[in-house]
C-alpha cells in the first residue's frame, strides 16, 4: 500500500500533531495570560492538569493494547470518595498514607474487573468498561452520597504549593512517569503490549502471552486512574462522587491528540500528556478569552469533538486533492 | 455455545413477570391486592415507555454494528424535553410544531453523529460521547440556566393519563411504536439492509448496500428517536430540569442487551428492546420502592449489563 | 544434530472435503524436499499439520523417529521446527528487529540489549545485504516495506531460531530473482550445516533448481515422490495432472471459435489499472464463458472487483457498447453485473442471517413497502430449489450450511437478478466433488441463455474443462491466451509459471 508524504511524517513523529497543537495552545495562552511561564502561575496550572494527564497516561496504555476504558472516570470517583470520607478534613496524617496505598490497590482491583471481563471472557471493551463504569459509579455514590469529606490541609497543601528548584511537583511527577515508560519500552513486556494491540493473532502465532498482557494493561489503567484520583482529592482537598465523570472522555481524546490511535499498537504517552496539557490550556484559553459563561461548555466541547474527527477531516481532505 | 430454545425477548418478559411476582414478596415490594398490583403493573409499563422509545433509536445503532452506539441520547432527550417545553408553553396549538422541531433538532444531531461515524471514520462511542458534551454546551447557551414555559393540557391528557378503559395514552403510543418498528425492521428494504450492513459490511457493499449512506441514516435516525423520547418524557413529567435524560441513557443501551440484541451488530428486534425496558423500569421502580438510594441502582444496572453481555457478548478465541 | 521428520498417513477433513487423505512425507537431515502439486491439492494444509498450525484427524508425525503431537505454532517451533508463513506473521506497527526477535530479545539485567538486538538483526539482513532497498533496516517498521522485503524479514525471523527443520511456504511467490538466488544460496549453505529443508513452491525451475528430492499431492494424496535428479519438470507436470479427471466432473459443450466469432461483444476492457493491475484488456462474447488463470495473487482479484465497481480503477470499461465506469456496486449490479467473491464468509455471506435474507440482500428493492414476504419466499424458494439448494428451511441461518450449499446462495442471489454478465471468483474453492459438478450444469446452462462469464478459478481442471477461452495472468497482466487446442494441462501450468505470450501458442 503506497503511503502520502503526511503519513509518512505522521508515522515517524507520533507526537508532532500534539507538539504542534500544544505550541498554538501555549503562544494563544501566553498572550492572553502573559505571566504563565512564571513559577507560580505554572503551578497552579500544572496542577490541576496532573489528574488527566495521569488518567490519561493509563488510557494511552490500554489504547496501545488494542483495548479502551470507558471506566477510568468512575474508577477516579471512587477513589476520590474513598479519601474523602476514609481520612477526613482533620484526618491523622499516617492513616491518610495507608490510604493513599490502599486507594492504588482498589485501582488496581477494578482494573484487574476490567480486564477479566475483557481478556479472559473475551467481550468486548468498550461495552464492558462501559458497564463497569456504572457499577463503579454506584460504588462511588455508595460511598460518598453527597459530596463532602476531605483530607487534611497538610496534604493539599504539600499538592498545591510545592515548588522545588522553581518547577511544580506536578512536572516531577510527570518526569517520573516518562522515566517509568522509558524503562518499561526496555522490557519484553512493553514490546509484547504493542504487539498485542498491533495484530494480535501475529502476536499469538509468535508466542506472545496475548490475554495476560491484556488484562494487566487495565490494571495498569486502573492504576494510573487511582493515582489520578489521589491528585484530583489533593487537589480539591474534598469529595464529591462525580468528580471523575468528565475524566473519561478527555482522557480519550489526550490520547488521540497525543498520537495513540483507538485501532491499537502504536503510540505512547508523552502525546497524550502533551494531549492533556493542550486540553486544559484550551480550558483556560476559552475563559480568558472572555467566552461567555453561557458558551463556554459548548466550545470546549466542541473543541474536543474537533480534534477527534482531525485524523478524518486530514484524510478526507487529502484524498479529495489527491 | 448452548442454544437457547427460548427467544431473547420473550425471556426478558418472562424475567419481568417473575421480577414483579417475587416483588409481592418483599415488605415494601409490590403490593398483594390484585386490584393494587394492577394498577402498578400498569403504571410500571407505562413508565417503561420512554424509556422504550429511546432505546429504540439505541437498538437501530447497535444492530447497524461497528461497534455502533448512541451515547449522546440522553444530552437529546434533554435538549429536546426542553425546546418541547419552551415552544408549546401551555398552548394545544404548539404541541405539532414542537413535536417537529424535536424531531428535526434529534435527526440534525444524529446526522452530525452519522458525518462523524460514517466520513471522518471517528469510532462512534468517541464521537457520540463528544457530541453528549456539545449538546449539553448548547443546552446551557440556550437556557442560560432557566427555563420557562410549559407542557399542553393536551399532552398530559394524551401522554399521562389513562385514555382507553384505565390504559394510559403513553401504552397505546408504544403500542403503535413497536408495531411501527417491527415494520421498519422486518418488513422494509431498510431494516433489511441494516441487519445486513450490521453482520458484514463488506458482504452488504458487495450485494450493493450503500454502507455509508444507511450508516448515516441510523444515527440521523436515532438522534430523531431520542428527540420523540425527550417530547414524551416532558408530557409526561409536565417538567423539566437540566439533566432530565441523563438517567435514561445507561438503560437504553442496558435495556436494548438484554432484550437478546447482540452488541456486535446484526442480530436483534425492537420486541426484544421493549421486554429489556420493561425489565429495567421495574427493577429501577423496585429499587425506589424499597428506598434503595442511586448508588444502589446504578450499581446493580450495571450487573444487570455486565451478565448480559457476558451471556450473549463473547467474541472468538485465537484458536478455531 | 541431524534431524528426521516423517509424517505417515496424515488424514485432515474440513467438513465433506478431504484436503489430506493418508498423505506421507519424508525427511532427512541435510535435504531438501520439494511438496509440489496443483492448486488445492493440499499443500498447505500438509505445511500447517508439520508446524503444529493444524491439528490432524488421523495419521502420525514422527519426529528422529519420536512420536509427536503438537498443541500449538509453539510446540513446534520448541521442538525446531520454524515455518516461513505465507500469510505473513508480522506486527505491521512494529519494526523490522522487534519483530524478528518477538518473544525471544536478548536481555541484559532483564532489559533488552537494543544494541545487541540491532546487531543480530543486521547479522541476519546481511544474508541477504544487496537484494532489498537502502531503506529496510532493524530499526525500521514493518508497514513501511514492500511486500518482498517484508518476505524477507518473515525469512529470517523463521531462521532466527536457528530450526533444525526449515518449511518454506511459498515463500518465494513475492521475491524477485536476485532475491531468490540468495535464498537458494543460503539454503544449499543450511543443508550442509544439516538442516532439514521442506521447500513448497509452485515454480517449476526453482523447484528443479534447489531440490533433492520430490514429493507430490494430488487430491490431498501423496502420489509420487523420488530423487530429482530421476526426473524431469514434465513427469512432475504429469504427476500433478491427472487428465482424466477432467473429462470425468468438468466438461461442457462448447461453441467452436467461429460460431463465437460471430457474436458480439458484450464486454470489453481497455488497458484497466489498479494498485495490483497493469493495464488489463480483454474482449468477452455474449454467452461465452471466459476464463481468467495463472497463479494466485497475480491480479485476477482485482480485475473482478474492479468491474463490479468495488474498486477504484483507471482504464475503460465498456458494456454492450456503452462505455460505463461503475463507483459503487450497486451501480455495476444496475447495469446487470454480479460477483460471486472469492472469499465466501468474509465477502458473500451474512453468516448469522437466514438464507432467505442471503438471497434477497440485492434485490429487496423489487418487493415494495411493506415487503411482499410471501412474493420473496416463493423466489427464494424456486431459485434454491432450481440449485438444489439442501437446507432445513429459508429461515435456517446459512452459518450451519455446508461450503457447497453456502455457496449456492451465493450465486443464487444473483440468478434471482438474472444478471447479463456474471463475475466468478475461485467460485468451486472448498466444496464437494458433487456441487461443484451441479455447478458446473449451471455454468453450461447460463452461458446458452447468453449469460457473459469471466471466471476465475485456482483449479485448472475446471478452466480446461469449462471455458471457451483462458487467459492467463502474471503480475498484474495477462501473459497467455488458451484457446481450442492450445488449452490443454501442461500449456495452462507452463504458462501460470512464468511463461510469456509467445510459449503458448503452438
Amino acid at each position: 500500500m503506497r503511503r502520502s508524504r503526511w503519513q509518512d511524517v505522521t508515522y515517524r513523529n507520533p507526537y508532532l500533531f500534539a507538539l504542534l497543537l500544544l505550541i498554538i495552545a501555549l503562544a494563544v495562552n501566553i498572550l492572553l495570560q502573559p505571566n504563565l511561564v512564571a513559577s507560580a502561575t505554572l503551578n497552579s496550572n500544572m496542577r490541576v492538569f496532573l489528574p488527566l494527564i495521569l488518567v490519561a497516561i493509563g488510557q494511552a496504555v490500554v489504547m496501545i493494547g488494542g483495548g479502551i476504558d470507558i471506566s477510568v472516570g468512575a474508577i477516579v470517583s471512587v477513589v476520590n470518595a474513598l479519601l474523602a470520607t476514609q481520612i477526613g478534613i482533620n484526618g491523622d496524617p499516617g492513616t491518610a498514607t495507608i490510604m493513599m496505598g490502599a486507594a492504588l490497590f482498589v485501582g488496581m482491583g477494578a482494573g484487574a474487573f476490567n480486564g477479566l471481563f475483557v481478556a479472559y471472557l473475551r467481550l468486548q471493551p468498550i461495552i464492558t468498561t462501559f458497564a463497569s463504569s456504572f457499577l463503579f459509579a454506584g460504588l462511588a455514590l455508595f460511598i460518598l452520597p453527597n459530596p463532602g469529606g476531605g483530607v487534611p490541609s497538610l496534604f493539599t497543601a504539600f499538592y498545591r504549593e510545592t515548588i522545588l528548584l522553581g518547577l511544580p511537583l506536578a512536572l516531577y511527577v510527570i518526569a517520573l512517569t516518562l522515566a517509568a515508560w522509558a524503562l518499561v519500552r526496555q522490557t519484553r513486556y512493553g514490546r509484547y503490549l504493542y504487539a498485542v494491540g498491533g495484530k494480535p493473532d501475529a502476536a499469538y502465532e509468535t508466542g506472545v502471552p496475548v490475554r495476560a498482557v491484556q488484562f494487566s494493561s487495565y490494571v495498569v489503567s486502573g492504576l494510573m486512574a487511582a493515582l489520578g484520583g489521589i491528585a484530583i482529592t489533593l487537589l480539591t482537598g474534598s469529595g464529591n462522587a462525580q468528580v471523575g465523570d468528565p475524566l473519561t472522555l478527555s482522557s480519550i481524546t489526550a490520547a488521540v491528540i497525543g498520537g495513540t490511535p483507538l485501532s491499537g499498537g502504536a503510540g505512547g504517552i508523552a502525546g497524550p500528556i502533551m494531549g492533556a496539557v493542550i486540553l486544559g490550556l484550551v480550558r483556560n484559553i476559552i475563559s480568558f478569552a472572555n467566552v461567555e459563561t453561557w458558551w463556554q461548555t459548548f466550545v470546549n466541547a466542541a473543541i474536543i469533538v474537533l480534534a477527534l474527527a482531525m485524523p478524518g477531516i486530514i484524510n478526507l481532505v487529502r484524498r479529495r486533492n489527491v | 455455545m448452548r442454544r437457547l430454545t427460548i427467544s431473547p425477548p420473550l425471556a426478558a418478559v418472562l424475567l419481568a413477570i417473575v421480577l414483579f411476582l417475587l416483588s409481592g414478596l418483599l415488605p415494601n415490594g409490590f403490593g398483594n391486592n390484585p386490584d393494587i398490583a394492577l394498577a402498578q403493573a400498569i403504571n410500571i409499563v407505562r413508565l417503561s415507555v420512554f424509556l422504550g422509545v429511546i432505546a429504540a433509536g439505541q437498538t437501530l445503532v447497535i444492530i447497524s454494528g461497528g461497534e455502533g452506539i448512541d451515547l449522546s441520547a440522553g444530552a437529546v432527550v434533554t435538549l429536546t424535553a426542553i425546546l418541547t417545553y419552551t415552544i408549546v408553553n401551555g398552548q394545544d396549538a404548539q404541541v405539532l410544531p414542537a413535536l417537529l422541531a424535536a424531531l428535526v433538532i434529534g435527526g440534525a444531531i444524529g446526522l452530525v453523529n452519522g458525518v462523524g461515524v460514517a466520513f471522518l471514520k471517528v469510532a462512534p462511542l468517541v464521537m457520540t460521547l463528544g457530541m453528549a458534551g456539545v449538546v449539553s454546551g448548547l443546552i446551557l447557551v440556550l437556557t442560560q440556566g432557566n427555563v420557562s414555559g410549559a407542557i399542553a393540557p393536551i399532552m398530559t391528557r394524551l401522554i399521562a393519563r389513562p385514555v382507553v378503559l384505565g390504559i394510559p395514552g403513553a401504552i397505546l403510543i408504544w403500542a403503535a411504536f413497536g408495531a411501527l418498528m417491527w415494520l421498519l425492521l422486518e418488513r422494509t428494504r431498510f431494516g433489511k439492509h441494516l441487519f445486513a450492513i450490521g453482520t458484514n459490511r463488506t458482504t452488504a457493499r458487495l450485494s450493493g448496500v450503500n454502507v455509508t449512506g444507511m450508516v448515516l441514516g441510523v444515527y440521523a435516525l436515532s438522534g430523531m428517536l431520542a428527540g420523540l423520547g425527550g417530547f414524551l418524557v416532558v408530557g409526561n413529567t409536565g417538567v423539566v430540569h437540566i439533566r432530565i435524560g441523563d438517567p435514561f441513557l445507561f438503560p437504553s443501551i442496558a435495556a436494548v442487551a438484554v432484550g437478546g440484541t447482540l452488541l456486535s451488530g446484526g442480530k436483534g428486534s425492537y420486541a426484544g428492546a421493549m421486554a429489556g425496558a420493561l425489565v429495567l423500569t421495574l427493577i429501577t421502580s423496585l429499587l425506589t420502592t424499597m428506598q434503595q438510594p442511586e448508588s444502589i441502582r446504578r450499581m446493580v444496572l450495571g450487573v444487570t449489563l455486565l451478565l448480559m453481555i457476558s451471556i450473549y457478548g463473547r467474541q472468538r478465541g485465537f484458536r478455531q | 544434530m541431524a534431524v528426521s521428520l516423517s509424517a505417515r498417513n496424515i488424514t485432515k477433513r474440513y467438513g465433506a472435503v478431504v484436503a489430506l487423505d493418508e498423505a506421507n512425507l519424508e525427511i532427512r537431515a541435510g535435504e531438501v524436499l520439494a511438496l509440489i502439486g496443483a492448486n488445492g491439492s493440499g499443500k498447505s494444509t500438509f505445511t500447517r499439520v508439520m508446524n503444529g498450525v493444524v491439528a490432524p484427524d488421523s495419521g502420525q508425525l514422527l519426529l528422529d523417529g519420536r512420536p509427536m503431537r503438537f498443541a500449538s505454532p509453539r510446540a513446534a517451533t520448541n521442538a525446531g521446527i520454524s515455518t516461513v508463513f505465507q500469510e505473513l506473521s508480522l506486527v505491521p506497527q512494529m519494526t523490522v528487529a522487534e519483530n524478528i526477535w518477538l518473544t525471544r530479545e536478548p536481555l541484559r539485567r532483564g532489559l533488552i540489549d537494543r544494541t545487541t538486538e540491532q546487531r543480530r538483526t543486521a547479522d541476519l539482513l546481511a544474508l541477504f545485504a544487496g537484494t532489498f532497498r537502502s531503506d529496510l533496516a532493524p530499526d525500521v517498521p514493518v508497514q513501511a516495506l514492500l511486500p518482498d522485503e517484508k518476505q524477507i524479514v518473515e525469512i529470517l525471523k523463521a531462521v532466527s531460531i536457528n530450526p533444525r527443520l526449515l518449511i518454506l511456504d511459498e515463500a518465494t511467490a513475492s521475491l524477485d530473482s536476485r532475491q531468490v538466488q540468495r535464498l537458494f544460496e543460503l539454503v544449499a549453505h543450511w543443508k550442509e550445516q544439516g538442516k532439514a529443508i521442506v521447500f513448497v513452491s509452485h515454480r517449476m525451475a526453482e523447484i528443479v533448481q534447489i531440490a533433492d528430492r520430490y514429493s507430490v499431492l494430488r487430491n490431498g494424496r501423496t502420489v509420487g515422490e523420488g530423487a530429482m535428479a530421476d526426473a524431469t519438470a514434465s513427469d512432475l507436470v504429469a504427476l500433478m495432472v491427472e487428465e482424466a479427471a477432467v473429462a470425468s466432473v468438468a466438461q461442457r459443450a462448447r461453441p467452436s471459435a467461429e460460431q463465437l466469432a460471430t457474436r458480439r461483444v458484450s464486454l470489453q476492457v481497455d488497458d484497466l489499472r489498479t494498485a495490483e493491475l497493469n493495464g488489463v484488456s480483454l474482449q468477452v462474447h455474449e454467452g461465452e464463458l471466459l476464463g481468467i488463470g495463472g497463479l494466485k495473487g497475480q491480479g485476477q482479484r482485482d480485475l473482478l472487483l474492479a468491474l463490479f465497481g468495488s474498486l477504484p480503477y483507471s482504464g475503460r470499461v465498456t458494456l454492450d457498447g456503452q462505455a460505463v465506469h461503475c463507483s459503487h456496486p450497486r451501480e455495476a449490479m444496475a447495469r446487470g453485473l454480479a460477483l460471486v467473491p472469492g472469499e465466501r464468509g468474509r465477502e458473500g455471506l451474512l453468516a448469522i442471517r437466514s438464507i432467505l435474507e442471503n438471497l434477497q440482500i440485492p434485490s429487496w428493492r423489487d418487493y415494495g413497502f411493506p415487503l411482499q414476504m410471501e412474493r420473496a419466499r416463493r423466489t427464494a424458494g424456486a431459485v434454491a430449489s432450481r440449485l438444489n439448494l439442501i437446507m432445513a428451511g429459508l429461515d435456517q441461518p446459512v452459518s450451519g450450511l455446508s461450503g457447497g450449499n453456502a455457496q449456492k446462495v451465493v450465486i443464487g442471489k444473483w440468478l434471482l437478478r438474472n444478471p447479463r454478465f456474471l463475475l466468478l471468483d475461485d467460485p468451486t474453492r472448498g466444496i464437494d466433488v458433487g456441487a461443484k459438478a451441479e455447478f458446473y450444469r449451471l455454468l453450461a446452462q447460463l452461458c446458452d441463455e447468453g449469460t457473459t462469464i469471466v471466471f476465475y478459478s485456482s483449479d485448472d481442471d475446471e478452466l480446461i474443462g469449462l471455458c471457451d477461452r483462458v487467459l492467463v495472468m502474471h503480475d498484474g497482466k495477462i501473459s497467455s491466451e488458451l484457446a481450442g487446442a492450445t488449452l490443454t494441462a501442461t500449456n495452462l501450468i507452463a504458462a501460470s509459471l512464468g511463461a510469456t505470450r509467445q510459449e503458448a501458442t503452438p
